[in-house]
């Protein structure tokens, strides 16, 4: 809460700078921020071909599926949820992809509008098992995770199969000559946040995740926030499927299992609070392209892939740490 | 008020909830113009009322009628939408929001697109509150507001509606001055719309309002003209048998020069400003001060809640560094802290009330380590009877208590550390009159058993009541210091204002 009790103590006029930076520091996303520029001048420091067109575009399209299916985990966890189904619907989208390519233009956006289809409607599963029924959410989304998993190996029960080349080839690329189709893509989904951020539904999300006793006697629906927020999540991780399958062509029936862990480190790395009712999108999407950053400084620094987990957890611990730290100093600043 | 029209008919409603029956055969008829009050103990039926009539549950029998309309509510919206706003007892406000945006909430005010508009909403907010005469900024956000400031925000939310029924469920319960809330009553009473008002402060109901019904047990007992009813009646309405517990000042200790136990010297920081103290073995020490006067920054500061800027802090007469409550419990005679929030700061819902009152000394309790819940029970029994709470709600969930026996348990809680110092900030907070007396007796006897204890409270009557000598504060130092026959509710006014001619006790 403190983020925003700055925010609010700043509001005095005089010293905006000051004000600004607080807020950036304070501001869960504005640590990861910063934290991914620092790691992005390593980066470059140790590898020229980082700021290269091709280099950028690999970046991108590594942290894409990542980014966006960490975007549909800090909509559930804002709403005070915890979803795991993330993994089943981006394995199940991947192995339909491989199992039923379609080519050109109007194949990918049939293929793109099946796999919101699928993560559409594991969302509205989630929804109804823990906003209507009423169940934990940890739990009923570890049943359609497990769901979702199970019926990606009846699909496709070993590695294999072909995404469309057109799917493949075109969103891989760049347009205009620089542009990542790819971050083009997160891109377009950090808009929809802003603009959801405006709707009476996202400020209904916050609140329950918050206070949903409050939220509920305040005259908001708390059925229908935590719905729209696990349907939200689920269409995301489809698109996160989709753009999953985009990079690598081809079809694993357990790709989804690593995005379980790694959506929750996003999130958290993002400055999202897992007790809910604070953080952002946006904060979730810097975090999940800071943990697919560190694996790429990490190989250019010559670290072999096996130690990637020891310092992505280190890192995601430093930056919890840090994050709170600093929010504790401004927050006794701002006090005196 | 004859003659007036009426505004809202509720006629014989019942609610249970399973085997248990919350309202029965429930009738309160609201008049255009009055102020209604509605009295009754802890579990009498008030909140279960109250959230029928702004749409929360709905009822299983009975009728409910607004101007002739038949009026069935089936969310708060709807009820808004009818006319009948609410001020909840555990205030609905939503801590990570701005208070613009919690006094338009599920709707915020929207700009080009349907998109909700900041701007919108902070312009047409800080309209709200300055028509509701309360200096708070639109932007800031609730969780950094006080308790008072919170509460004064949920009424305005109410009344932000314009209501034709305002209800009202105790809405002063952290207010120190109900000037403020009483014009805005009398100002939507005027403009014909109809108050239902609870309260378990009879002085301030008799104050404001016209008619009561009485509730008990879930049923409606009596509406009496409040003009021509007695406290005596009415107490005796409540709990149904003549409790005339006359309010007396307690036989004061004098003479006799006991020994400090605990000293405070020149206490700064936070938004104290060097406050000295001192209290001594067997005395009820009282502390009167309006709203945010430093009342709450000494006490948290003696538990080692609040850093401290300068001061120390003496306990059997040497001096102690406290960094935290569980530090204070253990030091000299212990000192054990009963805060502002039960629901935040006091209980853990989802535990027994047994485990509850056990809690801080749970490792004391134990064989080899282990805890039963038969160890447990027998542990908080005793101290339960010290602050007459029933036996039977040992193995309840504490969250599945009425606020008064909540309270009673904390009480006891906060006894059973063993702590001969006693902190207690506001104990009868929103209680109900029968819970207070047994509050007080148990204050009573734990102080003549030879403990200490420093009680805040926000009602006068109280402290009169109470308290052996009491200090005053105001904007954060000790503004007067009243013993014997001053402490009566008068001088205590003239001194929480600010005007007295009091010796400063700085």
């Amino acid at each position: 809460m403190s983020a925003n009790l700055d925010a609010m103590r700043g509001s005095a006029p005089g010293s905006n700078v000051a004000v600004a930076i607080r807020r950036v520091l304070t501001d869960g996303a504005g640590v990861v921020a910063i934290l991914y520029v620092i790691l992005f001048a390593l980066y470059a420091l140790w590898d020229r071909s980082a700021l290269s067109v091709s280099g950028v575009t690999d970046l991108s399209n590594n942290a894409a599926p990542l980014a966006i299916a960490a975007a549909g985990e800090s909509l559930v966890v804002i709403s005070k949820g915890f979803d795991l189904s993330v993994s089943g619907v981006v394995s199940l989208s991947n192995v339909l992809m491989a199992t039923y390519p379609i080519e050109g233009p109007h194949g990918a956006l049939i293929s793109l509008l099946i796999c919101l289809g699928v993560g559409g409607a594991i969302g509205v599963l989630n929804g109804l098992l823990v906003a209507i029924l009423r169940l934990q959410s940890i739990a009923a989304t570890l049943g359609t995770m497990i769901m979702g998993q199970g019926l990606a190996l009846v699909i496709m029960d070993a590695p294999g199969g072909t995404v469309a080349d057109w799917v493949s080839n075109t969103l891989t690329d760049v347009i205009f000559g620089v542009i990542p189709i790819s971050g083009l893509i997160v891109l377009a989904v950090v808009a929809l946040w802003f603009v959801f951020r405006r709707t009476d539904a996202c400020i209904g999300i916050f609140a329950v995740g918050a206070d949903e006793t409050a939220a509920s006697l305040s005259g908001i629906s708390v059925v229908r926030a935590r719905f729209t927020a696990f349907v939200g999540a689920g269409l995301l991780y489809g698109l996160a499927g989709f753009m999953l399958s985009v990079q690598t062509a081809t079809g694993n029936p357990t790709a989804g299992t690593p995005f379980l862990m790694l959506t929750f480190a996003a999130v958290a790395l993002g400055g999202v609070s897992l007790t809910g009712g604070r953080g952002s999108l946006v904060g979730a999407v810097i975090g999940a392209a800071t943990l697919m950053l560190l694996q790429k400084v990490l190989f250019s620094g010559g670290v072999s892939s096996f130690y990637t987990g020891i310092f992505q957890g280190f890192v995601l611990v430093l930056a919890i740490v840090f994050g709170s730290f600093i929010s504790r100093l401004a927050s006794t600043g701002a006090r005196a | 008020m004859p003659g007036a029209a009426s505004v809202l008919d509720v006629d014989s409603v019942s609610k249970s909830y399973g085997a248990t029956v919350a309202l029965q055969d429930m009738s309160i008829e609201l008049l255009a113009g009055e102020v209604h009050a509605l009295l009754g103990e802890n579990g009498a039926g008030k909140s279960t009322l109250v959230k029928i009539l702004s749409g929360v549950v709905k009822p299983n029998v009975g009728t409910m009628r607004m101007g002739g309309q038949p009026y069935e509510p089936h969310s708060i919206v709807e009820a808004r939408r009818r006319g009948v706003a609410t001020a909840f007892q555990e205030l609905s406000l939503v801590p990570n929001l701005t208070v613009a945006q919690n006094l338009f909430l599920p709707r915020q005010a929207k700009g080009t697109l349907g998109l909700v508009s900041g701007a919108a909403t902070q312009k047409q907010a800080a309209a709200i509150l300055s028509r509701f005469r309360l200096p708070l900024s639109p932007s800031a956000v609730v969780a950094g507001l006080t308790l008072a400031e919170r509460q004064r925000l949920e009424i305005t939310r109410a009344l932000a509606c314009n209501p034709r029924v305002l209800i009202l469920d105790e809405p002063t319960a952290a207010l120190a001055e109900t000037e403020w809330l009483f014009g805005l009553v009398r100002q939507a009473t005027a403009a014909g719309a109809a108050v239902l008002y609870i309260s378990h402060r009879l002085a301030e109901v008799r104050e404001l309002c016209q008619r009561a019904t009485v509730l008990r047990n879930g049923r409606s007992i009596a509406t009496v003209s409040l003009h021509d009813a007695t406290d005596h009646n009415i107490f005796e309405m409540m709990v149904g048998r003549s409790q005339a517990e006359e309010m007396q000042g307690r036989a004061r200790a004098g003479g006799a020069i006991r020994p400090a136990v605990l000293e405070a010297e020149g206490l700064a920081g936070e938004s104290l400003k060097n406050v000295s103290l001192k209290l001594s073995e067997g005395e009820i020490l009282g502390v009167a001060g309006l709203e945010g006067q430093g009342q709450r920054a000494l006490f948290r500061a003696l538990v080692g809640l609040a850093p401290l800027a300068s001061g120390s802090v003496k306990i059997d007469g040497g001096r102690v560094r406290l960094s935290g409550p569980d530090v204070a419990l253990k030091t000299g005679r212990g000192i054990a802290f009963l805060p502002e929030e039960r629901k935040t700061e006091g209980i853990f819902p989802a535990l027994a009330t047994a485990t509850n009152i056990v809690l801080p000394v749970v490792g004391r309790i134990g064989r080899a380590g282990l805890v039963s819940e038969r160890l447990e029970r027998d542990a908080a029994a005793g101290s339960s009877s010290d602050v007459d709470l029933n036996p039977r709600y040992l193995d309840f969930r504490i969250g599945d208590l009425s606020g008064g026996n909540q309270q009673k348990a904390l009480l006891a809680r906060a006894m059973h550390t063993g702590a001969r110092i006693l902190l207690l900030y506001d104990p009868t907070r929103g209680v109900d009159v029968g819970t207070k007396q047994s509050i007080y007796s148990a204050i009573r006897s734990f102080a003549d058993s030879g403990g200490a204890v420093l009680l805040y409270s926000s009602e006068l009557p109280e402290l009169v009541h109470l308290v052996d000598r009491c200090l005053v504060v105001y904007g954060g130092r000790i503004f007067a210091q009243l013993s014997g026959g001053d402490i009566n509710e008068r001088t205590l006014v003239a001194a929480l204002t600010g005007h007295s001619s009091q010796e400063s006790a700085a």
